[in-house]
């Protein structure tokens, strides 16, 4: 079996082989996507090396549309095979799934889309190189077994450890359309995590932290990392339940985060043609106090989220979310944005496998003027919230019911660790809730997020 | 080409295959299909693992994962060439055959219409209708460093429905699923697929008229089936012999000790024909086991792969699991269920004087070292003196996993084990699993609901 290189060049080249074959087999419009990933990880437990792993990967995936009497249908195929009997394998199985496919009037094939020129490709290449981000293996082990020996030492509260991580690696993603549209990038990142354990028995706790960045050189250190993970751990120890009622809560940037998540979701524009998303009917309305300013911005020196273009090769500009409240666009792909009749967002994510999803690039959340610490004296009584687990947030109404941890805020101070509780609202209230937006924003992965404090959640405990 | 100093190691080769189909707004536009194969390699010495993978059946791409695996034990040495042997021994639990085999796509297209039009017929309130069949094929073959080489096909299917209903201007969605380790056409043909469908619309038409879930702590009532999603939470994944071994698990020193009340007897069972959490051998070649975890109350086994069984000094249950050949073997649970008591399920409803009556669940999470769970309903009624009042929204419940299992009053006599949609993540990776109950009265859980 010959299989075909992917080397740098070819990627690009691969991508466009393929809408060759499926052209072959019967298609009249196609994208592809070929990409590489390499990568490395170490993960270091109590001062040995506990794990090493290598990532070798490929792979290829392909959307064509064929015309039906009806009109165009498409399906899409992945494979991790580029061998060329791989490739044409591919291509006849995607050609005969279109064709059972059912036809949508509204289908928008890869043709025409707003694609960056070949001089803005070029200028993003260079300005993006990628490739490795400056680790090999053993300066990796080194930071992981430097930032667990840290964290183990921070305090004498600190009784185990789950082990710290670091990883490094690069990817490469080409696409190319039918409209001869081709187009290749780089991408590198690496990482470096712990999580230690204080306490013993049925009073202990576990914590982590973990920083990832484009190269090593940006990564936070081993010092502040196993720092944040210790301190957090120690600090929650002999936790409490509490009583129930309603109170104001303030969630970290860790924990609001997720509220970005949601507002996401709820303005998928796929959810909202299919009255999946509680904003459904809120275009143009104030769903947030003025204060509130959110946007997605496409390139941002502190973003792993940036991109040129999107999974259907239109161009990414930023744009606004959220503009002093108010709900200004939804996130579209091109099919999203003709059926919602509004513009194109370059929000379109594409996976090797199945359909193509919607998603933003850099989320950043304008920060407001209060640090943490003159929040939580703003509010005199509520919880900081450092934990959420579970899945109780349903899309469709808002309702919104989470298992949550943190601390117990007394006259502007903590006073104890709370654990055991839930948090419960409705996602559009507690929008319309939030009284504060700290300083602090900070960036996790392709957000960034201040801390938020929300009024009158309820709060179930003892 | 194994390292002397190695304890175990194995090659992982693997051809997975998928197809699926999904109906939204009347149509089924959405086909796609994905073909993955690879090899992963795994060295193991001592508390340390190396692993690589390739998806390249290339030479130089093999020699350099076999390479990476084995830097973990290096020595210089190698250990002397075995023959490869085939075990066989393990008995199937499932049919070696792709299950979309005499399925095919205009088929399978015409029971998601089908099940559209069933949906939209049964209330005029249901608005959008989501269906989605899928199936996959994974051929998968393990090489243990002792010549040993060992073969699995497994075949799994999932059918799912979901709906969203309206009235007046409010809106609420619900959904059923159903799948295992069978053909295709036992979905497709059978009564299954459309019971599916009562199911979803029955659920959110239910759901428009929730009342606000209480807050507080209250006694629960669980019904059968699904809701066993309590013990994968609250007890399974404490249970795991990675976390025990390292004793980061809140049950790490309580082996023989009770952690739940007497007559709850807890197992995780692998070897159930084809239900979606079995397996005919782990991912290690290790033959599916029915392990005790907890016998009337008394905590007496772990799950455990190869690696954590031997550093412990026990013996390995069949739990080694990883996703695919790019990924890590991890002890993962397979079904896990309590086995029936002797109370009648009405008797354990009517018991509750003010209190919460749980039959159905969405999904659940833990924190392993601190012990605490969560899992949120999706069907749920107020209970008062003994009769349902109405039902409740959608609210989390909250417990200490060493603890909710002693405060279990009723246990009733109807185990029914999940309609087969369970999927477990643990260190970034999915595995299929299974879960049941029988009706089980818990005397104190806190209720996340908004009405204080």
């Amino acid at each position: 079996m010959k299989n075909l290189p992917t080397d740098h060049v070819q990627l690009a080249k691969l991508a466009t082989q393929l809408i060759e074959s499926a052209k072959g087999a019967g298609a009249i419009y196609v994208d592809a996507l070929a990409i590489s990933d390499t990568g490395d990880s170490v993960s270091v437990r109590n001062g040995s090396v506990e794990s090493v792993e290598r990532e070798d990967a490929q792979g290829i995936g392909l959307r064509a549309f064929v015309e039906t009497p009806k009109g165009l249908a498409f399906a899409t195929a992945s494979s991790s095979d580029i061998s060329e009997k791989g490739l044409k394998k591919l291509a006849e199985q995607v050609i005969l799934m279109a064709k059972i496919s059912e036809p949508d009037p509204d289908a928008v094939p890869p043709v025409g889309a707003n694609h960056p020129t070949s001089e803005e490709l070029d200028e993003w290449n260079r300005k993006h190189p990628g490739g490795n981000p400056g680790w090999d293996i053993t300066q990796a082990r080194d930071a992981a077994l430097h930032c667990e020996d840290l964290a183990r030492n921070y305090s004498s509260d600190i009784s185990n450890s789950e082990g710290a991580e670091a990883s490094f690696g690069h990817n490469r993603v080409a696409y190319a359309s039918s409209d001869g549209f081709a187009a290749e990038y780089a991408k590198s990142s690496a990482s470096l995590s712990v999580s230690v354990i204080a306490g013993t028995g049925e009073n202990m706790q576990r914590d982590y932290a973990w920083h990832r960045a484009r190269q090593v050189s940006d990564l936070h250190s081993p010092e502040v990392i196993a720092e944040e993970a210790a301190r957090r751990a120690v600090s929650r120890l002999n936790p409490g339940s509490m009583e129930s009622g309603h109170s104001t809560i303030i969630f970290e940037p860790r924990t609001a985060t997720s509220m970005l998540g949601h507002l996401v979701g709820a303005i998928n524009g796929r959810a909202v043609l299919q009255q999946r998303s509680f904003l459904t009917e809120a275009l143009g309305e104030n769903i947030f106090p003025d204060f509130v300013s959110i946007e997605d911005r496409p390139d941002h020196p502190d973003g792993l989220g940036n991109r040129l273009f999107d999974g259907e090769g239109t161009r990414c500009s930023g744009h606004s979310l959220i503009d002093r409240g108010q709900l200004t666009t939804f996130l579209a792909d091109r099919y999203t944005a003709k059926r919602l009749g509004q513009a194109e967002t370059g929000s379109a994510m594409r996976g090797l496998t199945g359909d193509i999803g919607i998603g933003p690039s850099n989320l950043i959340w304008q920060p407001g003027s209060h640090s943490q610490k003159a929040i939580m004296e703003e509010i005199g009584n509520g919880i900081l919230i450092t934990e959420l687990i579970g899945f109780g947030v349903n899309g469709v109404t808002g309702d919104y019911s989470r298992g949550a941890g943190g601390f117990l805020i007394e006259n502007g101070e903590i006073v104890r660790p709370v654990q055991g509780i839930t948090i419960a609202g409705n996602l559009k209230e507690m929008f319309a809730n939030i009284e504060l937006v700290g300083s602090d924003l900070t960036w996790f992965g392709s957000s960034a997020v201040p801390s938020i404090a929300i009024s009158n959640m309820t709060i179930a405990g003892e | 080409m194994l390292p002397a100093g190695a304890d175990d190691g194995d090659l992982y080769i693997e051809h997975s295959s998928a197809e699926s189909l999904a109906l939204e707004e009347g149509r089924v536009k959405h086909v796609s299909a994905s073909t993955h194969q690879g090899m992963g390699a795994r060295v193991i010495k001592g508390e340390a693992s190396g692993h690589a993978f390739t998806d390249r059946f290339e030479t130089s791409a093999l020699m350099q994962a076999g390479k990476s695996a084995r830097a973990i034990a290096e020595s210089g040495k190698n250990k002397a060439p075995v023959a490869i042997h085939n075990d066989v021994s393990a008995p199937a639990l499932y049919q070696g055959a792709n299950p979309s085999e005499g399925v095919d796509f205009l088929q399978r297209k015409s029971l998601l219409e089908e099940l559209d039009a069933l949906a939209r017929s049964l209330d005029p309130r249901v608005k959008q209708v989501f269906a989605n069949v899928s199936s996959s094929f994974s051929d998968i073959h393990i090489i243990r460093m002792d010549g040993c080489h060992l073969h699995d096909a497994r075949p799994l299917v999932r059918l799912n429905v979901s709906v969203v209903v309206e009235q007046n201007g409010v809106r609420e969605t619900g959904s059923a699923g159903g799948g295992g380790r069978f053909s295709l056409s036992r979905l497709s043909d059978g009564e299954q697929a459309r019971q599916l469908v009562h199911e979803a619309v029955r659920l959110a038409i239910l759901n428009l008229d929730a009342h606000k879930a209480p807050a507080g702590s209250f006694p629960v009532v669980l019904g059968p089936g699904w809701p066993g999603i309590l013990l994968h939470e609250a007890i399974g994944h404490g249970l795991e012999g990675d976390f025990n071994r390292k004793g980061t698990s809140v049950f790490s020193d309580k082996m023989g000790k009770r952690v739940a009340a007497k007559g709850i007897t807890v197992v995780d069972d692998g070897t159930i024909a084809e239900r979606r959490g079995s397996m005919t051998i782990d991912d290690e070649g290790t033959t599916s086991h029915r392990t005790v975890l907890i016998e009337d109350g008394i905590l007496t086994g772990y799950l455990l792969d190869r690696q954590n069984a031997r550093l412990m000094g026990m013996t390995p249950t069949g739990n080694g699991r990883r996703e695919s050949y790019a990924h890590p073997v991890l002890p993962r649970m397979t079904n896990t269920f309590m086995l029936a008591g002797k109370d009648n399920p009405d008797d354990i409803v009517a018991s509750l004087d003010r209190g919460i009556y749980a039959v159905n669940f969405g999904g659940g999470q833990v924190d392993i070292t601190s012990g605490k769970f969560v899992f949120t309903t999706s069907e749920a009624y107020y209970v008062e003196n003994g009769k349902i009042q109405y039902p409740v929204k959608g609210a989390t419940l909250i417990g200490s996993g060493h603890e909710v299992l002693q405060k279990v009053s009723m246990i009733g006599n109807d185990l029914e084990l999940d309609p087969g949609v369970g999927t477990c993540g643990k260190g970034g990776q999915s595995v299929p699993v299974g879960v049941g109950l029988p009706t089980l009265r818990i005397d104190e859980l806190t209720v996340g609901g908004t009405e204080t």
